[in-house]
């Protein structure tokens, strides 16, 4: 590897030789952004992006949109294998076309051999196709070239000195793109203000492209619906100002050599890591902490020749508990790097999703910062064809997800694994690379690594293979009552192959004739909720089935009625209810998920209409359901099934909530009354300010839960919560009717035991500055330290607190199937609860300890 | 709970409210004290005021409060704090081209400038009431400003703590605050307001979040904020649900699938870069924009952050007024300032700085009494203000009377409005909407000149 002293070095005096390019007001602040990011074993066709991207929109403004391809097929450039694999794919944003001549023979000819030269279509009818459009994006050319041997000779001789090992020769063609693309950028982008020209992307076998405008416009302007690569990532920006011209400061951000970031959040020291970059050479030209992000890590991987695994802890290092747990020798290299990159390492909010070609590996990686202040969700998918995502939102993921399946039968609507990574833990180091990798026969193959490099097993048990329903189900359910069919279900299925499944669904369905839709409802609605053995059956592709029959029945309701379901027909339908216990069933998709046309206020129109109890189907991120009903609720029961928004269930007062899957952010948040349930995790800010009621969590819920709530709200969390528990929780005495929060610390295999997690909270903060209720953590080995609490302390677990959990672990035990019996056996004994649970409460603040002896002095 | 058991017991049977005949001889002799001060029967004390409340501005208020008039032997329109607004004149135009006093000069204000389906509000005078919540200040010292702004067609904002039962007789004129702790924020409380107001900052303390020291949080307040009586109460600096414009933006969202008429005003203290705040806040639906400077905020704050930390209200203006100029969208957003505006002059500067109107706190609380002690928090007994304002111990908040103080915000508000009319007659404005921007007819007060 080339000695990176040389290479800054050769950059300082690049950058020297340019003129001084401040920020400037005109500068696009940095806002929020949406984003998805995929890896797959078989090429993707951009329009399997489409309806993701569509339904993440409020993540953008429309002002910034990109995409990123890896892993592309060499016939849609017009190229050879060979070509794309050695080439660097050079593509040039032309925002003025007049300056093509002079970019072309000032930086592409002179500097380079041109294999090819590929010119992406543009949709010409943009005005009219594309209304969210309103400045045309930049003509995009793109150019396959190698450095010419003459200029290369050049550049190492007199900017890296000629003393570079001829090895390195490949490395030093990197280093002469990166140093002809900034010159490029300086000469026609950021010189005078000009921008005119800029290099979208100059890495191999990838490319980048960004308009003013939504990342789903991109595909459409540039005619992606088609055009495959293996890892894609689409990204919607919120640049904060009102104008934006062009698409300069838009993601992906593609500074560094083969790799392509995108970035949600907003760095709180964008000064501190571009002086950290001008210390090394580097001189940021489009001023968003994305593009010095985007140089810091190529300058961390590339130049200074960083593994992975460090590259990620100079990003995101590790601290606190996390470090502690650290093996020494790891704390060493670590602490080492910390010191040395600690002023490029971004601060506050973000969350990184990177595209790299390495070689022949097609990589997407997520990077979590460590403060968790960004929604990150991260899955995958293994039937035939292996595939990863993460992205901003779950349903962002499922939408591909859907797309992909309706076209191929290889994939199905749900994944095998969804989950939320914790920044700098070190269990994982909250980061995940997603390789694509070719095998010896010639096909390719999805392997994850975290942040380690451990391989992580992404292959669950169970077939997946689409097989056609066997002609008679093995079991006979007609005369039982759900309850009962549920069970027999259970027993019989880990010996049903998928033919006899399938029959078994059908046959359910089926009865709906006779036994009603409300049966059918009860039974599936629990085998979709429930964690059971589902034997020979991939769990996955088993909920897809269920959920699918599931919906057919229910959906039947909108043409012909019952009295147990009534389906919304049109777009604002509003039939009457034919008895208090009537459900109406509303199709989610035909409404925006926000706004004055959204599904919450339909809902909510409904609900005056004289409905109390609701289903909704298909929910594609429709935010606030539950929202707006008013005070005393209690009457009201809503039944979720889909990919919901976020903010389920805030505010409500009374009324019953069941999350028939995963939920996102702003679950309960200021939650008063009533009795809210998620069959599966719950996202950022559970129950934030929530003052009351009782709320039920399957799994696990990500950063910041119950953070100051006050009152009364009681909680069941079955899995764990990253970090932040109850924060400033303030909720009165639990044993006098105050709040308290309940940690199982559980996990399920994939037979559907309860197992315990290796610690049931692995954060280094919890019940931080609180100044009331409890939180009772079933903890029967004492993994938890004095050093996680922060204003917390261990305290006896008595029969009053007993008193006061029981009732809520029996409605547990009631909602999910968790027996309260197995949750009070530790190592196949059953315990004592005061054995089993731990109780901290609240100790007093150094503050206090100063009012209190204020008071004592005034009398 | 030991600890906590001897501040319980400082109050419980040792403090009771008040009798009839011990009110009627407190509050009578506050009052007189004010008046004889006011009308310089007394000299002034010698320990009344500050640089920026002045002996005089704060004497010349309590007059305006008693009399609904300004005083002519008080400087009732600047302090001495050697900046910022005390530095700052209008360019009166010569006498004889002042409008008549017979001319009718019109000071509303419309806040709803987006043109949306939403609550079309026009207040009576270009200035409403910011929030201080319960806990910080008492259930009269609420009750006097939102029936004072009722008489005034304009409104008193919650602040953080709750919303009293008691308001809802008069919820169409106060504002409803959700705050980063989101005490009090709820369904009912959201969809009563015709206004909603997102705090993301005070000026005084940015950065910094909300803290009610335990004294303060007793009985009355745990209950209405669902918190542990005597503990500390915590507002977090940030919303923790929104680290990025796309989730403010969702936050506005939220309200509006909660009560969709209400219209939203967004808090900000005043960084460096507010105009980019300004213009996010903007673009994510907001039809208010609040800029609160670094001068406002009771003596609860602490000292480091007072005045140290956001930008003066002063120089944050001009500088969102111009960038939302630029961006073509300043006439669809109201811009509402605050944070040292003390006086019916400040009011106009800040407007000829180019803000639409201005939030009052101080202001209020100095017409019903207050000396700024700076002694909001009671001192070592916490039991708070000795005036009765910043309390809730039920003796001290019986000092301030729910009718009196009412009536003494209107008396104020007559005078400052009648001061604004002056103003503008003297530039030759017949409305006050015709004045916001114009530095034009502003001056800058040199040293020697204002000395």
């Amino acid at each position: 590897m080339i000695d990176p002293s040389k290479i800054i070095q050769a950059r300082r005096e690049m950058t020297a030789s340019h003129p001084k390019f401040e920020r400037r007001d005109e500068d696009a602040a940095e806002g929020g952004c949406g984003v998805v990011g995929l890896a797959s074993e078989i090429p993707v066709a951009g329009r399997h992006l489409f309806d993701s991207l569509e339904q993440m929109r409020n993540r953008g403004n429309g002002k910034g949109g990109g995409v990123a391809m890896v892993g592309l097929d060499p016939e849609q450039f017009g190229v050879t294998a060979s070509i794309l694999a050695d080439s660097y794919l050079y593509a040039v944003a032309y925002l003025d076309s007049k300056v093509r001549d002079a970019v072309e023979e000032t930086f592409i000819h002179s500097n380079f051999h041109v294999d090819h030269i590929h010119e992406m279509p543009a949709l010409e009818t943009w005005e009219n196709d594309l209304p969210a459009l309103d400045t045309r994006p930049p003509d995009v050319v793109c150019y396959f070239v190698r450095p010419r041997e003459d200029v290369l000779d050049e550049f190492i001789s007199v900017k890296l000195q000629d003393t570079i090992d001829p090895n390195d020769r490949e490395a030093a063609s990197e280093e002469f793109v990166f140093h002809t693309t900034h010159s490029l950028n300086v000469e026609f982008y950021a010189k005078d203000g000009r921008t005119d020209a800029f290099v979208l992307s100059h890495g191999r076998d990838l490319l980048i492209l960004k308009i003013v405008g939504y990342a789903e416009d991109v595909i459409r302007f540039y005619c992606l619906d088609d055009v495959t690569a293996h890892v894609w990532i689409g990204h919607h920006r919120y640049p904060t100002r009102g104008r934006v011209t062009h698409p300069g400061g838009a993601h992906p951000f593609g500074q560094g050599i083969d790799c392509a970031l995108v970035h949600n959040g907003d760095f709180s020291n964008y000064v501190s890591v571009k002086d950290y970059l001008a210390q090394r050479g580097m001189e940021p030209l489009f001023f968003t902490d994305t593009e010095v992000g985007a140089l810091a890590f190529d300058l961390h991987r590339r130049v200074y020749g960083y593994s992975m695994e460090h590259v990620i802890e100079s990003l995101a290092p590790t601290s606190e508990l996390d470090y502690v747990m650290l093996p020494e020798d790891k704390q060493e290299v670590y602490s080492a790097i910390q010191r040395t990159h600690i002023h490029g390492s971004p601060d506050g909010p973000w969350f990184f999703i990177i595209a790299q070609s390495e070689g022949t590996t097609h990589r997407l990686i997520g990077i979590t910062d460590t403060s968790m202040l960004r929604p990150q969700v991260f899955a995958y998918q293994r039937g035939e064809v292996g595939i990863a995502f993460c992205g901003s939102e779950k349903q962002v993921i499922d939408a591909v997800l859907d797309s992909l399946a309706s076209e191929d039968k290889r994939f199905w609507r749900r994944a095998d694994e969804y989950w939320n990574a914790r920044g700098g833990s070190y269990t994982d180091g909250g980061a995940f690379l997603f390789d694509v990798r070719p095998t010896e026969d010639g096909g390719k193959e999805l392997v994850m690594t975290n942040k380690f490099g451990e391989v992580v097993d992404t292959h669950p048990s169970g077939g997946y293979g689409a097989a056609d329903a066997a002609e008679e189900s093995p079991l006979k359910l007609d005369k039982m009552d759900s309850e009962l069919a549920y069970f027999s279900v259970l027993e019989a299925l880990p010996h049903m192959e998928w033919p006899e499944a399938l029959a078994t669904l059908e046959a359910i369905e089926s009865n709906a004739l006779s036994a009603g839709r409300e049966w059918v409802w009860n039974l599936l609605s629990r085998l979709l909720d429930r964690r059971y053995d589902t034997g020979s059956l991939r769990r996955s592709r088993w909920l897809d089935s269920v959920e699918a029959s599931l919906i057919r029945t229910i959906s039947a309701a909108r043409h012909q009625p019952c009295d147990s379901f009534v389906g919304q027909v049109t777009l604002g339908h509003h039939p009457t209810p034919a008895s208090g216990t009537q459900r109406i069933v509303v199709d989610a998709r035909p409404y925006p998920p926000e706004g004055t046309d959204s599904l919450a206020l339909e809902l909510v129109a409904l609900h005056k209409a004289g409905w109390k109890r609701f289903v909704l189907l298909h929910c594609r991120g429709h935010r606030f359901i539950g929202n707006g009903f008013g005070p005393g609720t209690s009457d009201v029961e809503i039944d979720v099934l889909g990919a919901v928004g976020d903010y389920l269930g805030s505010g409500s007062d009374g009324m019953r909530i069941t999350m028939h899957g995963n939920a996102q952010d702003q679950v309960a948040q200021i939650h008063k009354a009533g009795e809210l349930v998620v069959h599966g995790d719950v996202g950022q800010c559970y129950g934030y300010g929530s003052k009351g009621g009782r709320l039920f969590v399957l799994g696990n819920a990500a950063g910041r839960p119950m953070i100051n709530a006050v009152g009364s709200p009681k909680v069941v969390i079955n899995g764990t919560a990253l970090d932040y528990l109850a924060e400033s929780f303030m909720a009165g005495d639990p044993l006098e009717g105050g709040g308290f929060v309940i940690i199982n610390g559980m996990r399920f295999d994939q037979r559907g035991e309860m197992l315990a997690l290796e610690t049931p909270y692995p954060g280094g903060n919890l019940f931080s500055l609180a100044s009331g209720g409890a939180i009772y953590i079933r903890d029967p080995h004492k993994r938890l330290s004095d050093s996680q609490l922060n204003g917390g302390a261990f305290t006896e677990m008595t029969d009053e607190d007993w008193a006061v959990v029981e009732p809520m672990l029996q409605r547990n035990e009631e909602h999910f199937g968790i027996p309260l019996q197995r949750l009070l056996t530790v190592e196949g004994e059953l315990t004592s609860p005061s054995e089993v649970y731990r109780k901290i409460i609240p100790v007093k603040s150094k503050t206090l300890h100063a009012e209190a002896a204020w008071a004592g002095h005034a009398d | 709970m030991a600890m906590l058991q001897d501040l319980v017991d400082a109050y419980k049977g040792k403090i009771v409210k008040p009798s009839d005949a011990l009110l009627h001889k407190t509050t009578h002799l506050i009052q007189d004290g004010m008046n004889a001060r006011a009308f310089g029967e007394y000299e002034k004390p010698k320990a009344l005021g500050d640089a920026r409340w002045t002996d005089e501005l704060i004497l010349s208020t309590w007059y305006m409060a008693e009399t609904g008039e300004v005083p002519d032997k008080l400087n009732f329109k600047t302090g001495k704090s050697d900046g910022g607004f005390d530095r700052l004149d209008f360019q009166f135009l010569p006498e004889s081209d002042w409008l008549e006093h017979s001319e009718a000069i019109d000071t509303k204000l419309p806040l709803n400038r987006r043109g949306d389906k939403k609550n079309k509000i026009e207040i009576d005078i270009p200035w409403y009431g910011g929030g201080m919540s319960y806990g910080s200040v008492s259930v009269n010292v609420m009750m006097s400003r939102a029936k004072n702004a009722k008489q005034w067609n304009s409104f008193m904002s919650t602040g953080e703590g709750g919303y009293p039962p008691e308001l809802y007789e008069l919820k169409e004129n106060v504002i409803t605050q959700v705050a980063t702790g989101y005490f009090g924020v709820e369904e009912e409380t959201i969809q009563a307001a015709p206004i909603i107001e997102f705090k993301y900052a005070q000026g005084a303390k940015p950065g910094l979040g909300g803290h009610l020291l335990a004294a303060k949080a007793g009985e009355e307040v745990a209950k209405l904020r669902g918190s542990v009586p005597f503990v500390s109460l915590f507002s977090p600096f940030p919303f923790h649900s929104t680290y990025s414009v796309e989730d403010h933006s969702k936050h506005l969202d939220w309200i509006e699938t909660v009560n969709p008429k209400a219209i939203l005003s967004v808090k900000v203290s005043t960084p460096h870069d507010v105009d980019m705040v300004a213009v996010g806040s903007y673009y994510a639906g907001a039809h208010i924009i609040h800029l609160d400077g670094g001068y406002g905020g009771t003596g609860a704050a602490p000292e480091i952050a007072k005045k140290n930390i956001a930008m003066p209200i002063e120089l944050a203006i001009p500088k969102v007024h111009k960038f939302l100029q630029k961006e073509g969208v300043r006439d669809k957003v109201t811009i509402i300032a605050s944070g040292g505006v003390r006086t019916a002059d400040d009011i106009a500067k800040a407007i000829a700085l180019g803000a639409d109107g201005c939030v009052l706190g101080t202001t209020d609380l100095v017409g019903m009494g207050c000396t700024r002690c700076s002694n909001c928090e009671g001192g070592p007994s916490g039991r708070g203000c000795p005036w009765g304002l910043t309390t809730t111990d039920i003796e001290l908040q019986e000092w301030v009377q729910q009718d009196w103080g009412a009536k003494r915000l209107d008396n104020l508000y007559t005078a400052m409005q009648w001061r604004l009319r002056d103003i503008l007659r003297k530039l030759g404005l017949s409305n006050v909407r015709e004045l916001r921007g114009r530095t034009d007819l502003l001056k800058y007060i040199g040293k020697e000149a204002g000395e």
